[in-house]
């Protein structure tokens, strides 16, 4: 190749990622501007210009990719701002999606000892290669929310927000607490569910299936619902008085964690309902919101800042 | 005896390195590119020869950035452009419209009200 023909490529190699309706013109333009500095710096050299010479200035003019974006206004898809979130959302979600896939896929094998590196090529194809569809999702949530940011910048205007505000306000906490007292009702007797939306007329298997294990209903049953009913007055006082107070937040805090535990105790003590369907889903629905209830106070304390010097960049 | 706060050893000694120069005086010029090639715009020049005249006058920019920044400024509305046959090659040259002279205008007062602002401050620590 001569220097021409390293010119032609690169033009090329620009050209062919812009708009068409500009291309042409561009790389006309591209051609005879490059030409120049060639030439000049040929004569700054005191030789001909030969392959190595143009290689060289092309480089310090940047890879066509950089220099054809530079051509065209810059396109954010997630803003700068946003781009911290989007990798910490990237990272713990697929975290998640591929510790959950190892654990699903190699439960089994792990307890027969057979076919790991069988289990493992599955959890690959399965978990690891489709688990894409997360960052793919994050993308067009990212780039959705910075297109609505730049539509109507008044929409993401900075807000105070007052530290004890109720989030939702009093009528979520007057379903939170109609809420509560449904599950004291559920709590009291599951099978009253049965009586409420079938009249009585449900299946015998249903009521069965709906019954507890005499040691959940002595041993665990009662702190639950005592648990459950300190709610009502709680958020009562606080939807009377309109915000939450340090108090409340902290007797909020006990109690949530102290309903944890219980649910806890209750997954490991033993059988919730006699039939072993229903109580592998009770089960398996207490670990969820015990694990939500521990994330959620997890994030809460990540998230607080307590103003205060560095010590390490203080003189006394 | 109050609080007196100062940087931490590591952050004085990473700033001095010459690749930190590097980037914040990079940052410095991105914001007089515009002004600096609007302002040798007045009258028509193609590529080369305006890039020759800015870096006469001290403020060299590289190919690569300027030469798009040409047809982005002129997608922009501020300046016009043809191409000429003089003694040479054809080459296409650029020029202030009505637009870009008032835009130069405004960024040149901007410009000049920060420079004051800035020469006081520099002052102050010397």
């Amino acid at each position: 190749m001569n220097a021409n023909d390293v010119l032609e490529s690169y033009i090329t190699d620009v050209a062919v990622r812009l708009p068409r309706k500009q291309r042409d013109d561009v790389a006309f333009e591209l051609r005879a501007l490059l030409t120049e500095e060639l030439q000049a710096r040929a004569l700054a050299d005191g030789r001909d210009a030969d392959a190595a010479m143009a290689t060289e200035l092309l480089h310090s003019f940047g890879h066509p990719e950089v220099v054809a974006a530079r051509y065209r206004p810059p396109l954010t898809i997630i803003d700068p701002a946003d781009a911290r979130g989007f990798l910490r959302a990237t990272v713990i979600g697929l975290a998640l999606i591929w510790c959950a896939g190892l654990l699903t896929h190699l439960w089994q094998p792990l307890q027969t000892g057979r076919d790991v590196p069988q289990a493992l090529g599955q959890w690959w194809v399965h978990t690891v290669v489709g688990s894409l569809w997360w960052p793919g999702l994050l993308v067009v949530g990212y780039g959705g929310a910075a297109w609505v940011r730049r539509r109507w910048p008044d929409t993401s205007k900075w807000k105070p927000r007052a530290e004890d505000r109720i989030q939702g306000g009093r009528a979520a906490m007057v379903l939170g607490i109609v809420g509560v007292l449904s599950g004291v009702f559920v709590l009291l007797e599951p099978t009253w569910v049965l009586d409420v939306c079938f009249g009585g007329r449900a299946a015998p298997a249903a009521y069965e299936a709906l019954t507890y294990a005499e040691g959940f209903r002595q041993r665990q049953a009662p702190w639950l619902l005592v648990l459950l009913l300190i709610n009502v007055p709680m958020w009562l006082a606080v939807i009377v008085s309109g915000r939450w107070s340090t108090g409340m937040r902290r007797l909020e805090t006990g109690l949530s964690l102290l309903t944890c535990a219980v649910m806890a105790w209750t997954v490991l003590d033993g059988p919730v309902f006699r039939t072993e369907v229903s109580d592998r889903t009770v089960r398996f629905c207490l670990v969820l919101i015990i694990a939500s209830v521990l994330l959620h106070y997890g994030i809460r304390m990540f998230r607080t800042v307590r103003p205060a010097p560095s010590l390490r960049g203080m003189q006394g | 005896m109050p609080l007196r706060y100062c940087a931490p050893h590591s952050t004085v000694f990473h700033m001095g390195q010459a690749e930190s120069f590097s980037k914040l005086e990079l940052e410095l010029r991105r914001g007089v590119v515009v002004l600096a090639t609007l302002s040798q715009l007045r009258a028509p020049r193609y590529g080369y020869e305006l890039r020759q005249a800015l870096a006469d006058k001290g403020m060299p920019i590289e190919e690569g950035t300027l030469y798009p920044l040409l047809r982005r400024l002129e997608t922009q509305g501020v300046l016009q452009s043809e191409w000429r046959i003089e003694d040479g090659p054809p080459r296409r040259y650029y020029a202030l419209n009505a637009d870009g002279r008032k835009l130069l205008k405004k960024l040149t007062d901007a410009w000049q009200g920060m420079n004051d602002a800035m020469e006081k401050l520099l002052e102050e620590g010397q």
